[in-house]
Protein backbone atom coordinates (compact mmCIF):
# COMPACT_ATOMS: atom_id res chain seq x y z
CA UNK A 1 0.00 0.00 0.00
CA UNK A 2 1.37 3.26 -1.11
CA UNK A 3 0.85 6.44 1.23
CA UNK A 4 0.26 9.59 -0.73
CA UNK A 5 0.63 13.26 0.52
CA UNK A 6 0.22 16.14 -0.94
CA UNK A 7 2.89 18.02 -2.35
CA UNK A 8 2.57 20.37 -0.24
CA UNK A 9 2.62 18.68 3.12
CA UNK A 10 5.49 17.28 2.31
CA UNK A 11 7.55 20.55 1.64
CA UNK A 12 6.13 22.06 4.98
CA UNK A 13 7.77 19.68 7.30
CA UNK A 14 10.77 20.08 5.49
CA UNK A 15 10.12 24.11 6.21
CA UNK A 16 9.67 22.89 9.90
CA UNK A 17 12.17 21.09 10.02
CA UNK A 18 14.35 23.28 9.06
CA UNK A 19 13.07 25.82 11.09
CA UNK A 20 13.85 23.59 14.42
CA UNK A 21 17.10 22.85 13.18
CA UNK A 22 17.70 26.43 13.00
CA UNK A 23 16.47 26.82 16.87
CA UNK A 24 18.83 23.58 18.50
CA UNK A 25 22.03 25.87 16.37
CA UNK A 26 20.45 29.01 18.54
CA UNK A 27 20.26 26.72 21.45
CA UNK A 28 23.81 25.43 21.37
CA UNK A 29 25.42 28.94 20.67
CA UNK A 30 23.18 30.18 23.79
CA UNK A 31 24.59 27.34 25.53
CA UNK A 32 27.67 28.62 24.58
CA UNK A 33 27.69 31.84 25.45
CA UNK A 34 26.53 31.35 28.94
CA UNK A 35 29.63 29.46 29.50
CA UNK A 36 32.00 31.90 28.34
CA UNK A 37 29.69 34.36 30.16
CA UNK A 38 32.33 35.09 32.78
CA UNK A 39 34.82 36.00 30.21
CA UNK A 40 32.82 38.45 27.75
CA UNK A 41 31.79 40.56 31.18
CA UNK A 42 34.92 41.62 32.03
CA UNK A 43 35.52 42.74 28.54
CA UNK A 44 32.82 45.51 29.25
CA UNK A 45 34.01 48.78 30.54
CA UNK A 46 37.06 49.84 32.33
CA UNK A 47 39.25 48.54 34.76
CA UNK A 48 38.16 49.13 37.78
CA UNK A 49 41.24 50.85 40.38
CA UNK A 50 42.38 52.43 36.58
CA UNK A 51 42.19 56.19 36.82
CA UNK A 52 39.06 56.75 34.27
CA UNK A 53 39.97 59.09 31.32
CA UNK A 54 38.86 62.16 30.60
CA UNK A 55 36.40 63.21 28.27
CA UNK A 56 35.10 65.91 25.60
CA UNK A 57 31.39 66.04 24.40
CA UNK A 58 28.86 68.16 22.67
CA UNK A 59 26.30 68.65 24.29
CA UNK A 60 22.78 68.72 21.79
CA UNK A 61 22.55 72.10 20.38
CA UNK A 62 26.02 73.19 21.45
CA UNK A 63 29.21 73.83 19.10
CA UNK A 64 31.64 73.79 21.36
CA UNK A 65 32.82 70.66 23.04
CA UNK A 66 32.75 70.42 26.71
CA UNK A 67 35.41 68.52 28.89
CA UNK A 68 34.62 65.94 31.56
CA UNK A 69 37.79 65.67 33.73
CA UNK A 70 37.87 63.09 36.42
CA UNK A 71 40.05 63.49 39.87
CA UNK A 72 38.80 67.42 39.90
CA UNK A 73 37.28 66.32 43.52
CA UNK A 74 33.76 65.59 42.47
CA UNK A 75 32.62 62.06 42.66
CA UNK A 76 30.92 61.09 38.69
CA UNK A 77 28.30 58.95 37.69
CA UNK A 78 28.96 58.10 33.43
CA UNK A 79 26.27 56.44 32.01
CA UNK A 80 26.70 54.98 28.43
CA UNK A 81 23.16 55.42 26.99
CA UNK A 82 21.23 55.33 24.15
CA UNK A 83 17.61 56.73 23.46
CA UNK A 84 17.21 53.55 20.53
CA UNK A 85 18.30 51.09 23.10
CA UNK A 86 15.02 50.34 25.74
CA UNK A 87 17.30 49.18 28.73
CA UNK A 88 18.15 52.58 28.54
CA UNK A 89 15.28 54.30 28.76
CA UNK A 90 14.74 52.35 31.95
CA UNK A 91 18.17 53.47 33.34
CA UNK A 92 17.28 57.16 32.35
CA UNK A 93 14.14 57.04 34.55
CA UNK A 94 15.53 55.45 37.19
CA UNK A 95 18.46 57.98 37.37
CA UNK A 96 15.61 60.19 37.13
CA UNK A 97 13.64 59.46 39.80
CA UNK A 98 16.82 59.06 41.91
CA UNK A 99 17.61 62.57 41.13
CA UNK A 100 14.06 63.84 42.28
CA UNK A 101 14.45 61.84 45.69
CA UNK A 102 18.11 63.62 46.13
CA UNK A 103 20.44 60.80 45.90
CA UNK A 104 22.53 62.41 42.95
CA UNK A 105 23.10 65.52 44.94
CA UNK A 106 26.55 65.18 45.56
CA UNK A 107 27.51 63.12 42.03
CA UNK A 108 28.03 64.52 39.02
CA UNK A 109 25.82 62.40 36.37
CA UNK A 110 26.56 62.24 32.43
CA UNK A 111 24.55 60.76 29.81
CA UNK A 112 26.82 59.88 27.00
CA UNK A 113 24.78 58.46 23.56
CA UNK A 114 26.37 57.49 20.52
CA UNK A 115 22.87 57.84 18.81
CA UNK A 116 22.56 61.50 16.97
CA UNK A 117 21.07 64.01 19.16
CA UNK A 118 18.01 63.96 16.75
CA UNK A 119 17.41 60.36 18.38
CA UNK A 120 16.78 62.30 22.20
CA UNK A 121 13.21 63.51 20.78
CA UNK A 122 12.45 59.59 19.64
CA UNK A 123 12.12 59.04 23.35
CA UNK A 124 10.07 60.08 26.02
CA UNK A 125 12.81 59.31 28.85
CA UNK A 126 15.79 60.80 27.01
CA UNK A 127 13.61 63.79 26.04
CA UNK A 128 12.42 64.65 29.46
CA UNK A 129 15.06 63.92 31.60
CA UNK A 130 17.08 67.14 33.21
CA UNK A 131 20.26 65.20 33.23
CA UNK A 132 23.52 66.19 31.34
CA UNK A 133 23.79 64.77 28.04
CA UNK A 134 26.13 64.38 25.85
CA UNK A 135 27.72 62.99 22.62
CA UNK A 136 31.69 61.92 22.91
CA UNK A 137 33.29 64.50 20.12
CA UNK A 138 36.74 63.33 20.18
CA UNK A 139 37.51 59.06 20.25
CA UNK A 140 40.96 60.20 22.58
CA UNK A 141 39.90 58.20 26.51
CA UNK A 142 36.76 56.52 24.77
CA UNK A 143 38.42 53.07 23.99
CA UNK A 144 39.31 52.86 27.80
CA UNK A 145 36.12 52.76 28.46
CA UNK A 146 35.53 49.98 26.43
CA UNK A 147 31.37 50.32 25.74
CA UNK A 148 30.76 47.35 24.01
CA UNK A 149 27.10 47.67 25.18
CA UNK A 150 24.41 49.97 26.88
CA UNK A 151 23.75 50.88 29.03
CA UNK A 152 26.94 50.65 30.51
CA UNK A 153 27.72 52.86 33.68
CA UNK A 154 30.82 54.10 35.38
CA UNK A 155 31.26 55.32 38.87
CA UNK A 156 34.41 57.59 39.52
CA UNK A 157 35.36 58.73 42.91
CA UNK A 158 36.63 62.38 43.82
CA UNK A 159 40.19 60.93 42.71
CA UNK A 160 39.10 59.63 39.40
CA UNK A 161 39.47 55.95 39.67
CA UNK A 162 37.32 53.83 38.55
CA UNK A 163 35.28 52.16 41.62
CA UNK A 164 32.63 50.42 39.55
CA UNK A 165 31.38 49.22 36.47
CA UNK A 166 28.84 47.66 34.56
CA UNK A 167 25.11 47.26 33.52
CA UNK A 168 22.15 48.51 36.13
CA UNK A 169 18.41 49.77 35.82
CA UNK A 170 16.72 49.18 38.96
CA UNK A 171 17.15 51.85 41.64
CA UNK A 172 18.72 49.64 43.90
CA UNK A 173 21.66 48.65 41.82
CA UNK A 174 22.47 52.16 40.79
CA UNK A 175 22.56 53.30 43.99
CA UNK A 176 25.06 50.68 44.79
CA UNK A 177 27.06 52.71 41.92
CA UNK A 178 26.47 56.08 43.27
CA UNK A 179 27.74 54.47 46.46
CA UNK A 180 30.88 53.28 45.33
CA UNK A 181 31.65 57.10 43.23
CA UNK A 182 31.40 58.33 47.00
CA UNK A 183 33.36 55.65 48.26
CA UNK A 184 36.48 57.37 48.72
CA UNK A 185 35.03 61.01 50.11
CA UNK A 186 32.09 59.60 51.99
CA UNK A 187 30.42 56.57 52.37
CA UNK A 188 32.65 53.51 52.44
CA UNK A 189 33.08 51.88 48.93
CA UNK A 190 31.61 48.88 47.85
CA UNK A 191 34.26 46.30 46.65
CA UNK A 192 34.52 46.40 43.39
CA UNK A 193 34.58 42.81 43.43
CA UNK A 194 31.59 43.08 44.94
CA UNK A 195 29.81 45.10 42.33
CA UNK A 196 26.87 43.00 40.81
CA UNK A 197 26.49 43.47 36.89
CA UNK A 198 23.69 44.30 36.12
CA UNK A 199 20.50 42.21 33.89
CA UNK A 200 22.44 42.76 30.54
CA UNK A 201 25.90 41.32 31.14
CA UNK A 202 27.26 40.19 27.80
CA UNK B 1 3.24 23.22 -14.19
CA UNK B 2 6.80 21.63 -14.41
CA UNK B 3 7.28 19.53 -10.80
CA UNK B 4 10.44 21.69 -10.02
CA UNK B 5 8.15 24.98 -10.80
CA UNK B 6 5.85 23.72 -8.70
CA UNK B 7 7.99 22.29 -5.98
CA UNK B 8 10.07 26.19 -5.41
CA UNK B 9 6.82 28.36 -5.24
CA UNK B 10 5.07 25.94 -2.31
CA UNK B 11 8.47 26.04 -0.82
CA UNK B 12 8.89 29.63 -1.24
CA UNK B 13 4.99 29.64 0.54
CA UNK B 14 6.23 27.40 3.32
CA UNK B 15 9.23 29.07 3.81
CA UNK B 16 7.58 32.41 4.49
CA UNK B 17 5.17 31.07 6.78
CA UNK B 18 7.30 29.17 8.64
CA UNK B 19 9.59 32.59 9.17
CA UNK B 20 6.46 34.89 9.92
CA UNK B 21 5.21 32.55 12.63
CA UNK B 22 9.23 32.35 13.93
CA UNK B 23 9.80 36.03 13.80
CA UNK B 24 6.04 37.11 15.46
CA UNK B 25 7.27 34.63 18.26
CA UNK B 26 10.74 36.24 18.85
CA UNK B 27 9.12 39.73 18.67
CA UNK B 28 6.60 38.72 21.34
CA UNK B 29 9.08 37.71 24.08
CA UNK B 30 10.56 41.58 23.28
CA UNK B 31 7.87 43.58 22.74
CA UNK B 32 9.29 46.82 24.26
CA UNK B 33 12.45 45.79 22.09
CA UNK B 34 10.69 45.90 18.90
CA UNK B 35 8.60 49.21 20.12
CA UNK B 36 11.70 51.13 20.01
CA UNK B 37 12.62 49.75 16.80
CA UNK B 38 8.90 50.59 15.63
CA UNK B 39 8.95 53.74 17.25
CA UNK B 40 11.88 55.44 14.37
CA UNK B 41 9.06 55.04 11.99
CA UNK B 42 6.25 56.89 13.58
CA UNK B 43 5.55 60.36 13.82
CA UNK B 44 6.22 62.26 17.40
CA UNK B 45 2.24 61.91 17.92
CA UNK B 46 1.86 58.31 17.30
CA UNK B 47 5.11 57.44 19.45
CA UNK B 48 2.77 56.59 22.42
CA UNK B 49 1.10 53.91 20.56
CA UNK B 50 4.38 52.15 19.49
CA UNK B 51 3.74 49.22 21.71
CA UNK B 52 0.15 48.75 20.74
CA UNK B 53 1.31 48.75 17.03
CA UNK B 54 4.53 46.72 18.47
CA UNK B 55 2.04 43.96 19.50
CA UNK B 56 -0.15 44.10 16.50
CA UNK B 57 2.81 43.86 14.07
CA UNK B 58 3.80 40.36 15.69
CA UNK B 59 0.31 39.00 16.29
CA UNK B 60 -0.47 40.04 12.35
CA UNK B 61 3.02 37.83 11.46
CA UNK B 62 1.87 34.81 13.59
CA UNK B 63 -1.89 35.03 12.25
CA UNK B 64 -0.57 35.57 8.52
CA UNK B 65 1.80 32.84 8.97
CA UNK B 66 -0.55 30.47 10.76
CA UNK B 67 -2.82 30.76 8.18
CA UNK B 68 -0.79 31.05 5.04
CA UNK B 69 0.98 27.42 6.53
CA UNK B 70 -2.12 25.58 7.02
CA UNK B 71 -4.54 26.85 4.39
CA UNK B 72 -2.27 26.35 1.23
CA UNK B 73 -5.12 26.11 -1.35
CA UNK B 74 -6.57 29.63 -0.85
CA UNK B 75 -5.16 32.27 -2.49
CA UNK B 76 -5.84 35.56 -0.24
CA UNK B 77 -3.33 34.25 2.49
CA UNK B 78 -0.28 34.56 -0.31
CA UNK B 79 -1.78 38.16 -1.50
CA UNK B 80 -1.67 39.08 2.51
CA UNK B 81 1.98 37.61 2.88
CA UNK B 82 3.07 39.18 -0.39
CA UNK B 83 1.62 42.87 0.93
CA UNK B 84 3.40 42.10 4.35
CA UNK B 85 6.38 41.50 2.75
CA UNK B 86 6.45 44.66 0.39
CA UNK B 87 5.86 46.09 3.81
CA UNK B 88 8.71 45.22 5.30
CA UNK B 89 11.24 45.82 2.21
CA UNK B 90 9.52 49.26 2.70
CA UNK B 91 10.97 49.56 6.11
CA UNK B 92 13.91 48.19 5.39
CA UNK B 93 14.63 50.79 2.79
CA UNK B 94 13.35 53.69 4.89
CA UNK B 95 15.51 52.06 7.68
CA UNK B 96 18.20 52.06 5.60
CA UNK B 97 18.07 55.74 4.29
CA UNK B 98 17.29 57.32 7.72
CA UNK B 99 18.24 55.00 10.79
CA UNK B 100 21.02 53.13 9.15
CA UNK B 101 22.60 50.83 11.91
CA UNK B 102 19.88 51.11 14.16
CA UNK B 103 18.94 47.18 15.06
CA UNK B 104 15.98 45.84 13.13
CA UNK B 105 15.13 43.80 16.19
CA UNK B 106 13.49 41.62 13.30
CA UNK B 107 13.61 38.45 15.46
CA UNK B 108 13.35 40.14 18.69
CA UNK B 109 16.26 39.30 21.12
CA UNK B 110 17.24 37.04 18.79
CA UNK B 111 18.78 39.21 15.86
CA UNK B 112 21.08 42.02 16.28
CA UNK B 113 20.88 42.81 12.83
CA UNK B 114 20.94 46.48 12.18
CA UNK B 115 18.92 48.41 9.17
CA UNK B 116 21.90 48.25 6.05
CA UNK B 117 22.19 47.14 2.18
CA UNK B 118 22.13 43.43 2.88
CA UNK B 119 19.22 43.49 4.84
CA UNK B 120 17.29 45.59 2.13
CA UNK B 121 18.83 43.13 -0.68
CA UNK B 122 17.13 40.28 1.66
CA UNK B 123 13.81 42.28 2.21
CA UNK B 124 13.75 42.42 -1.81
CA UNK B 125 14.23 38.68 -1.92
CA UNK B 126 11.52 37.79 0.43
CA UNK B 127 9.30 40.14 -1.76
CA UNK B 128 10.09 38.10 -4.62
CA UNK B 129 9.68 34.69 -3.21
CA UNK B 130 6.15 36.01 -1.58
CA UNK B 131 5.65 36.45 -5.23
CA UNK B 132 6.26 33.56 -6.36
CA UNK B 133 4.26 31.78 -3.21
CA UNK B 134 1.60 33.65 -5.21
CA UNK B 135 1.39 32.17 -8.38
CA UNK B 136 -1.37 29.14 -9.07
CA UNK B 137 -0.91 25.81 -8.20
CA UNK B 138 -2.53 22.65 -8.84
CA UNK B 139 -5.16 21.69 -6.29
CA UNK B 140 -4.26 18.67 -5.66
CA UNK B 141 -0.85 19.72 -4.79
CA UNK B 142 -2.10 21.44 -1.64
CA UNK B 143 -5.40 19.70 -0.85
CA UNK B 144 -5.32 19.02 3.00
CA UNK B 145 -7.52 17.30 5.32
CA UNK B 146 -7.94 18.53 8.39
CA UNK B 147 -5.55 16.12 10.24
CA UNK B 148 -2.54 17.81 7.73
CA UNK B 149 -3.53 21.16 8.60
CA UNK B 150 -3.92 20.54 12.34
CA UNK B 151 -0.47 19.05 12.12
CA UNK B 152 0.70 22.14 10.41
CA UNK B 153 -0.81 24.19 12.47
CA UNK B 154 0.43 22.23 15.20
CA UNK B 155 4.09 22.28 13.59
CA UNK B 156 3.76 25.91 13.23
CA UNK B 157 3.08 26.79 17.09
CA UNK B 158 5.78 24.87 17.95
CA UNK B 159 8.23 27.02 16.16
CA UNK B 160 6.33 30.18 17.19
CA UNK B 161 6.60 28.72 20.83
CA UNK B 162 10.61 27.57 20.59
CA UNK B 163 11.57 30.91 19.27
CA UNK B 164 9.38 33.08 21.74
CA UNK B 165 11.39 30.86 24.40
CA UNK B 166 14.86 31.52 22.98
CA UNK B 167 13.85 34.71 22.00
CA UNK B 168 13.35 34.94 26.09
CA UNK B 169 16.20 33.48 27.03
CA UNK B 170 18.65 36.12 24.65
CA UNK B 171 16.72 38.66 26.16
CA UNK B 172 18.77 39.85 29.02
CA UNK B 173 22.27 39.26 26.77
CA UNK B 174 20.42 41.81 24.22
CA UNK B 175 19.10 44.07 26.81
CA UNK B 176 22.73 45.52 26.78
CA UNK B 177 22.50 46.85 23.10
CA UNK B 178 25.91 45.72 21.36
CA UNK B 179 27.52 49.11 20.52
CA UNK B 180 31.22 49.92 19.78
CA UNK B 181 30.41 53.35 21.00
CA UNK B 182 34.25 54.21 20.45
CA UNK B 183 33.45 53.26 16.83
CA UNK B 184 29.79 54.56 15.96
CA UNK B 185 29.78 57.98 17.96
CA UNK B 186 32.42 59.64 16.10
Amino acid sequence: MTLRIPLYLAIAQWALLGALGVLVIVLFRQLGRLLRGTATAAELGPVIGSRAAGLSYLRPGEQVPRKLAPGTGQPALIAFVDPTCPSCEQLVLTLDQLQAAGDLAAVRVLLLISDPASYLQISEAFSATELEIGRPSDPAGLESYRVTGTPLLVAVDASGMVTATGSAIRAAEVRRYIQASLGSTQAPAVAPAAVVRGEGTA
Amino acid sequence: MPTPVLVAVLSCKAVIAVLLLAAGGAKLADLSGFASTVRLFLPRPARARSPQLAAGIAVGELAAGAVSLSVPQARWPSLVVLAVCVAFALTWSVGYVRHRGRSCRCFGALSAREFDQAGVVRAGVLVLAALAAAAPVPVLSVQLGLGGRLALLAGGALIAGATCSAAAAAGPRQALARRAMSRQAL
